[in-house]
This record gives structure tokens, sequence and C-alpha cells, in this order.
């Protein structure tokens, strides 16, 4: 019986870094499993360049009246350290991470829209390249990520930066919308039979959340960036208020669209964890009804608290307390998630691995967030504490020591599966506590420092107003922090190379990912699998423990077994799976070309020959764009499943 | 629809088109993007309700609003032409697509060829009241000139901002039925047609939506 | 697998309209648009409430025709109803919240 096998190991482990490397497997891949890692592998450089921007923030706050910096360069670097970390970094590596799983733990063959897939990683690509590229040409965007009004007008912001910041995060919305539209049809209608939505694993249904959030909630960003670029570039007056505009409305507009975004981080977090925890603790998860309705009641909640980031600006009792009061009822479904995963540790058999350690971290440090979010929801305290390092130190809990802590634990847990290796759990636990540690070190005294009056953005301080120790301490902390990134992608190298050979199923766990090899092979599953509970590993491994949790369903033996394939196990070849393509890339291209075109299409720099090299920008991304969409329908042909039946 | 007649030919659930919630997946990721796109024509129109509100608001104040009202510009005429081929061509889509349902090939080609005229019909009268707005003195600038007076406003600017979106989608919904058009003619025989005009229809509808709604919100209110 | 074949046939559903049936919606939605434009010309003479809500009227009417008939949302699968409806109605709300948030009403918008 396949069941008894599982301890053997798989035969193929990454052979990627072996001779030449395969650019054109890669650059014109449809493959979701590749689509995932060129997302996991960029989302993790802009990481290093955020936090490069982070360190140099922290050494111009380290000593008080400081000038390492100038006050412009540490506007552009608050800018694009959040900018980078929120839409680069956290999102695309949910998306990376989701794009590699989801189809598998659904036991799909590939996301339901493979080439679109491909225009998704491509444009998100292109969107931030060309947000760095603004450092090149003359200053980075300096208006916060929040890009308030009418900080980003033309007259405040005189820099093309603001200009790039629309553009760049245009095409990086785009390529969300795009993906999230592919996850809500892949996790619709890509399910394999009997994974009906009641027995999806939960990091599936956050994805699902997650991906009618960014379908809800980017329209409103788009529109708001869109009126900021007609203020920026044809004089429109949009969010000016010397010409009639209406500054507040920015706020609302990006707000209606920010605080589902900050969801939209933490949502496939909770979802990693959801899957970690139980695995860890050989239990199922506590509760599963609830913290799936849970994730969608945030979701929900999601949308009608965005103004409680603005109590400062005066809305007046009645919005207040009404932004007070929803913002206060998040309070419980998230409680509810919290309680859930508690639960599922409790009296469990657990294993300290570092997945399960940074899952735990993930919970304790958001906990903590959460409790300061709460203060901050009452508008009283708020107005204290709002602009102060107080909120840096409240937003970092929730983003880094939760988004960031799971993403680190869903990276270990699900490295053996993408690359074949076990990444070394002794240097894992070593990185884990540097972290935890300095990641405390680093912002917990920000909670002082705030209270005790230091507002954020600022570039320098006065000595002896209290804040010199520990902003020096945060500093400080900061240093470990960053090592503890060295030591992981030291972690990274040497496991890639010598790390030990992963089996199909190397933490004994319960969904279907783990069924097949580490790497899974092009095509996932030789047999799509046929699922009848919400654990079908599991409960194949282990039939007499079957049917616990599964409130009346049928405790039928599962049908799953291990495969052992790869691309050449008979039969495998009979598999279709779309053909290579570069059309979606060039599409992408065309797109990133002309938005560069158009920053610059009515700017008075050098004057005409700006122009018309911008309006030449602008036609040759369109040109490329007509060719790839060409392509694509061609290549599109070349795949269809109808062929077969009109020739 | 010939989609689900295939769908148990394959292995159950990863039928090509027909997935595990037993719809198409196109028509599903469609769908969800027409759902994304209301939104995004939502804040547009906000936007320039509120706006149009405060011109308003202030115009009434200073008692002027009777005389330099901006909606003065909006010629009823030519707006409820512009409606009444968008619904018209709206009407031709889904004949169009009974017509490729239905295999009747001959009708399909008259149908969609009158829809993608209606169409650009539609996107050159649009061009046609710009310019002409243009020339009265509302332009793309946070005040209009109405009867020689200057008045401090962002109407032209929401309005352009919302309608020219509009139009824009227009426009690519135009182009997306040429190209059907053409692969329907080049591919006669392919089970996928239906499908194809069926999702063009769908997008083409939802522009008309958008105009049902501009045209209430913004040309008669 | 019987999940799926229900499924099948529900989507199959609204497929039986002649076009007999989409010329006599397209009449309706005309005539409702002709009703639009005259009920504006005389829009003084009704008073501007009464006007409001039989044009509100009409256009709700005519969007839902657009939408149930000509889109064929009526009778169709429902996850395409719901992944249109609820931004819908999300749409509609954020319009309404964002037009009282910036009405002068003294209190909400202070």
């Amino acid at each position: 019986m396949a069941i008894a096998e599982h301890k053997l190991t798989s035969v193929s482990p990454a052979t990627a870094y072996s001779g030449s490397f395969p650019w054109r497997t890669w650059l014109a891949t449809v493959d979701h499993k590749k689509i995932g890692i060129i997302y996991i592998v960029s989302a993790f450089v802009f990481f290093l360049l955020g936090g490069i921007e982070a360190m140099l923030m922290r050494v111009q706050l380290g000593t008080p009246n400081n000038t390492f910096l100038s006050a412009d360069v540490y506007n552009q670097l608050f800018t694009m350290h959040a900018t980078t970390m929120i839409f680069l970094m956290i999102m695309p590596m949910n998306v990376g991470i989701g794009n590699y799983v989801v189809p598998l733990m659904i036991g799909a063959r590939d996301m339901a829209f493979p080439r679109l897939n491909a225009m998704s990683i491509w444009l998100f690509l292109g969107g931030g390249l060309l947000l760095y590229m603004s450092f090149l040409t003359g200053g980075a965007p300096n208006g916060g990520w929040f890009a308030y009004a009418p900080l980003t007008q033309v007259q405040y912001s005189p820099t093309a930066g603001m200009d790039y910041w629309i553009l760049g995060l245009g095409l990086t919305g785009i390529a969300s919308i795009a993906g999230a539209l592919n996850f809500i049809v892949t996790v619709l209608n890509m399910r394999a039979p009997g994974m009906s939505i009641n027995r999806m694993p939960l990091f599936v249904w956050m994805n699902l959340v997650v991906s009618f959030l960014i379908i809800f909630a980017f329209p409103t960003f788009t529109v708001g960036s869109i009126e900021l670029l007609f203020d920026r570039q044809f004089g429109g007056a949009f969010f000016n208020p010397a010409q009639g505009g209406d500054a507040m409305r920015w706020q609302h507009l990006f707000w209606f669209f920010g605080h589902p975004e900050v969801y939209i981080l933490i949502l496939p977090v909770m979802g990693m964890i959801s899957e970690i925890l139980p695995v860890f603790s050989r239990k199922p998860i506590f509760g599963y009804s609830f913290v799936a309705f849970s994730g969608v009641g945030i979701g929900f909640l999601g949308f009608i608290v965005w103004a409680h980031h603005m109590f400062g600006v005066g809305m007046g009792p009645m919005a207040n307390a009404f932004f007070a009061a929803a913002s206060m009822v998040i309070a419980i479904p998230t409680g509810v998630k919290i309680f859930n995963w508690i639960a599922t540790m409790w009296a469990g058999d657990v294993r300290l691995t570092t997945a399960m350690l940074y899952a735990i971290g993930f919970i304790s440090m958001f906990i903590i967030g959460g409790i300061s979010g709460i203060t901050l929801a009452s508008p009283p305290i708020d107005l204290q504490q709002t602009d102060s390092y107080y909120v840096v130190a409240h937003l970092h809990y929730v983003l880094f020591g939760g988004s960031i802590l799971g993403l680190f634990a869903g990276g270990y847990y699900w490295f053996p599966k993408m690359t074949g290796r076990m990444l070394n759990e002794r240097i894992g636990k070593i990185q884990f506590w540097i972290m935890l540690i300095s990641f405390n070190v680093t912002f917990f005294p920000m909670h002082f420092v705030g209270t005790e009056g230091m507002p954020r953005r600022i570039y320098t301080y006065e000595a002896g107003m209290g804040w010199d120790m520990w902003n020096f301490v945060e500093t400080v902390g900061s240093f470990f922090l960053a090592f503890s990134i060295l030591v992981f992608i030291y972690n990274v190298i040497i496991s890639l190379r010598s790390g030990e050979v992963a089996s199909n199923d190397p933490w004994d766990a319960a969904t279907l990912e783990w069924t097949i090899p580490s790497p899974p092979p092009s095509y996932n599953f030789l047999h799509i699998p046929v699922v009848n509970s919400r654990r079908p590993l599991w409960d194949a491994k282990y039939p007499h423990a079957a049917g616990d949790d599964h409130h009346g369903e049928s405790s039928a033996p599962s049908l799953v077994r291990y495969e052992y394939t790869d691309e050449d196990t008979a039969g495998a070849k009979e598999i279709h799976m779309p053909s290579l393509t570069f059309s979606p890339m060039i599409l992408s291209g065309g797109l990133t070309i002309a938005a560069l075109g158009f920053i610059y299409i009515n700017k008075d720099i050098l004057g005409l020959p700006t122009r018309m090299a911008a309006l030449g920008f602008i036609l040759i991304g369109i040109v490329m764009v007509s060719v790839a969409i060409r392509g694509w329908i061609v290549d599109s042909r070349k795949d269809s499943p109808y062929l077969g039946q009109h020739h | 629809m010939s989609a689900t007649s295939h769908a148990h030919h394959d292995e159950a659930g990863q039928a090509p088109l027909v997935g595990s919630l037993g719809v198409d997946s196109r028509k599903l990721g469609l769908w969800a993007f027409i759902g994304s796109e209301t939104l995004f024509f939502t804040a547009l129109i906000t936007t320039h309700l509120i706006f149009y509100a405060r011109t308003k608001a202030e115009l009434t104040a200073s008692g002027m609003f009777a005389h330099l009202d901006p909606k003065h510009f909006l010629g009823i005429n030519l707006t409820s032409v512009l409606a009444a081929i968008l619904l018209a061509s709206s009407l031709t889509m889904v004949l169009a697509l009974a017509a490729s349902k239905a295999k009747e090939w001959q009708k399909f080609r008259f149908w969609l060829l009158a829809t993608i005229i209606l169409g650009s019909s539609f996107v050159l009268g649009q061009a046609y009241e710009f310019t002409h707005l243009y020339e009265e003195g509302l332009k793309l600038a946070p005040q209009f000139v109405f009867e020689g007076e200057t008045v401090k406003s962002l109407f032209g600017v929401t309005f352009f901002t919302m309608t020219g979106f509009h139009g824009l989608h227009v426009t690519l919904g135009v182009v997306w039925l040429i190209a059907v058009y053409f692969k329907v003619r080049k591919f006669a025989a392919s089970p996928e047609n239906p499908m194809d005009v069926e999702l063009v229809g769908l997008y083409w509808h939802f522009v008309d939506l958008v105009w049902v709604a501009i045209f209430t919100l913004i040309y008669l209110i | 697998m019987a999940e799926h074949a229900t499924h099948d046939q529900h989507a199959e559903v609204h497929e039986s309209h002649g076009t007999g049936f989409y010329w006599m919606v397209g009449a309706i939605l005309a005539i409702i648009t002709t009703i639009e434009v005259a009920i504006f010309l005389v829009k003084d003479a009704i008073g501007n409430e009464l006007f409001l809500v039989i044009l509100f009227v009409l256009s709700i009417a005519k969007g839902a025709g657009v939408v149930m008939f000509f889109m064929h949302l009526r009778g169709d699968a429902r996850i395409f109803q719901f992944v249109f409806i609820v931004p819908l109605i999300f749409a509609v709300t954020m319009c309404l919240g964002f037009l009282t948030i910036f009405s002068n009403h003294v209190g909400i918008a202070g």
C-alpha cells in the first residue's frame, strides 16, 4: 500500500541550479508553480530593497540632530519603504505562495487562466521596476505611501516621483486585479471532484476572500490615482483645495481601498497559519467553519471602517462614532480566529519546528498589534496617538509581527514542496529567535517614544526630548533584524545546495499538495484526486482516526494516494499543459514602456524632445501590446480544448 | 451550450472550460471583472456628483445658479441620440448572440456588424460632443466659461474624466467586437464561438448599463 | 458528481428566449428612454420631486432589463448573480456614503 511508503524520498530534487539556467522555460512559462517562484523571488528582492531603505532611516534616527540623510531623501525613503513593503513585498509574496500552493491544494493542474497568470507576474515586475526607476530619474516619490493631498500636487512634489508612484502602482494594480480574478475562478471552478467549498483548506478560503477584497477595493484606488494623475499632468485640481478641489476626498478614496488592503496583506497569512498549526499540533483545526467565516467577516467589515485612519482630520462626532464602533467590531472575528488557533494547539502533540515557531510568533505578535489597534480605534485615544510613533509600532506589529512572521512560517513550511530540499531546521530556529527578539527590540520602544510625543515621518529630532535612548535601542535592534534576514538567506543557499532531500510529505501533513512529489512535476497530479474529507491525505494515512471533526460526513476511507511521478512517467505525456508563450511578457513590457512614456508626456523637461520621446515610448508600448494580443490569441488556440474536434 | 456537453468527456472536474461549479471559467472571470468595473465607474460618477453638488451650492448662494448651471452645456438632444444608439447596439448584440447559438452565421454577421457600426457611431458622437463642449468653454480645467463669465468649478474635469473613461471602454469594446467578428469568420466551425460572442456581449451590455446610469445621473437630473 | 450535474442543468435554463422576446425587451427599453426624455422636458410642470422619483424608477427598470434579459443574469448560475450583485450593493452603499460624508450636513461632515 502506498500509504506505508510515506517516508520514501522523492527522486527529483531541484535541478534548476545545475548546468546552464533554462531561461526560456522560465521567461515564457505559464506554469503556476514557476510563476509562483518568480513572484516569491522578486518579492524577496523587493523585501531586501525595502529593508535597506528602513536601515538607512534607522541610522538617521539613531542619534538626535543627525545629518546622515537630508529631509528630502528621508521623505523618499519612508515613502518607498512603505510602498515597497506593502505593494512589492507582502502582497506579491502572498500571491506567489498562493499561486504555487492553491492549485495543488484543490487538486488542479494549473490556474484557470495560465497566460493571464503570466501577465500578472510580468506586469507586477514592470510596475515595481518602474517605481524603482524613479530613484535614477530625479527623485523617488516623496508623498508617503498614503500620498495625502495636497502634498502630492505638482507645486509640493515637483519631481516626477509621484507620477512614477501612480503609474507603477497602476501597473501592479492591474496585475493584482487580474491575479485576483484568476484566483476566484480557480478556487471556484477548478476544484477536484469532492473538494466542495466546505472542504477547502483554509488557506484556499482566505485566498478566495482576499481575491474578492482586491477586486472590490482596488477600483477606488485606481480612480483616486487616475484623478491624481490628471491633477499632476493636465491641471485637473481634483485634490487641490486652492482651485476648488477637495483634499479630504483623496483620504476617503485612498482609505476605502487602504483599509481592505491591510486585510489583503494579513488574511492569506492567517490562512497559512491555519494550515501550519494543525499539522504541527497533529490535530484538526479547531472550529473550521468559524475560522473560515470569521475571515469572510473580517473581509466584509474591512470595507466599513476606512475612516478610522482619519479621526485626526475632524470628521464630526457622527462619523467618528460610526467608524470607531465598526472598527472595534472587527476585534470579534479576529479574536475568534486567535482563540481557534490556540484551541488547535491545546492538548495537541506540538512539534516545535521552525515553521511552527514562526506561526506561534505570528499569533503572539499579532495579538500585541491587535490590542494597540483597539486603542487606536477609539477616537479620543487616537487623537493623542495619531501620527506618532505609537502608530508606527502598531502597524509594524501587525505587518511585520503579523504578515512577515507568518510568511516566514509559510516559507519554512512549503520550501520543501517548492524546491525538493528541506531548509536547515537548526539555523532556522536560531534565525527565528534572533528575528523575534530583535523585532521586539526594534519596534516595542516605539510605543514609548510615540506616547511621549515623537511624531512619525520626521527626519530628525532635537536631543533631550526623552527619545534619544529608545531611538538608539531601536536602531541597534534593527541591525540585528537585518542580520536575521542574512541568516535566512544563508540558510536558503546552503539548503538548496546540500539540504536534506524532501519526501512527498516531510511534515506528515493533511492536504493534497503533500501527496505529490517535491517539487511537483509540471502537471502536478497524474491522477486528479477524488476528495471525500477536509483532510484527505491525513485520512488516507490514519484511517482509524478518519471522521473526527467531520461532523457527520462520511468516514469512508480516503481515496488519495501518494504519487511518485516525474515528467517521464507513463501517461504524463498525454496530459496537455498550456504551451510556453512570450506574449504575456511582451504585453506587460509594452504597458510598462507606455506608462514610462506617459509620465513625461506633459513634463517641461528639455522641452519638445522629451515629449517626442515620451510619445515614441507610448507608441512602442501600444505596438508591443497589439503584437502581444495577436500572439496571445494564436498561442491560446494551440491549447484550445476544441482544436482536435474541428480539424 | 456546447461547452457543457464536453464536461463529461474529460476527467471529472478538470474539463477544459466547465469546472467544478458547472460554469464556464471565462464567463465567471468576466462577471467578476464586471463586478469590479461597477465599483470603478461608481467611484467616477460619485466624484462628479459630489463636485456638481458643490458647484450648485456655491452658485445658488450667489444667486447665479439658474443662469450659470453647467448643465446648460449638456444638450439633451445629442445625448438622447447617443443613449438610443447604445441601447440599440445592446439589442443587436443580443440578437447576434442568439444567431450564433442557432448557428445562423449569416444573421450573426449582420447583427454583429450592426453592433460594431452602432458602437463606432457612439464613439464618434462622443468625440463630436467633446469637441463641441470644448469650443463652448467646458474644458479639462477647474473652471468653465459660460456666456462670457468664468466660473470656478470642477464640472469639466469630473465630466470629461468620467465620460472619457466610459468612451474608452466603448472603444475597447468595439475593438473586441471586431476581433470576435474576424475570429468567428476564420474559425466558423469552432464550438466555442457562441461563448466568445457571449463574453464580448456581456462586456458590451455592461458598457451600455454604465451609460444608463450616466444618462440618468449626469444628463437628466 | 450529482452536484455537478445539477449545476449544469441549472446553467442551461436561461437559453430559451426567442429573438421576438429580445425585440420586445428592446422596444420596452426604448419606450422607457423616451418617457425619461419626455419627463425631462416637462420637468418644471411636474415638479422636481415627482420627476426624480419617476426618473429613478424608470432608470432602475431599464438597468434591470439590460442585466436580467440582455445579460441573461435572470435564471443564470447563481455565482454570476453573486459576483455582480454584491459589488453593486457595495458600489451603491459607497456612493451614498460618500455623498453623505461630502454633503454639508452638520455633524457628519463636520
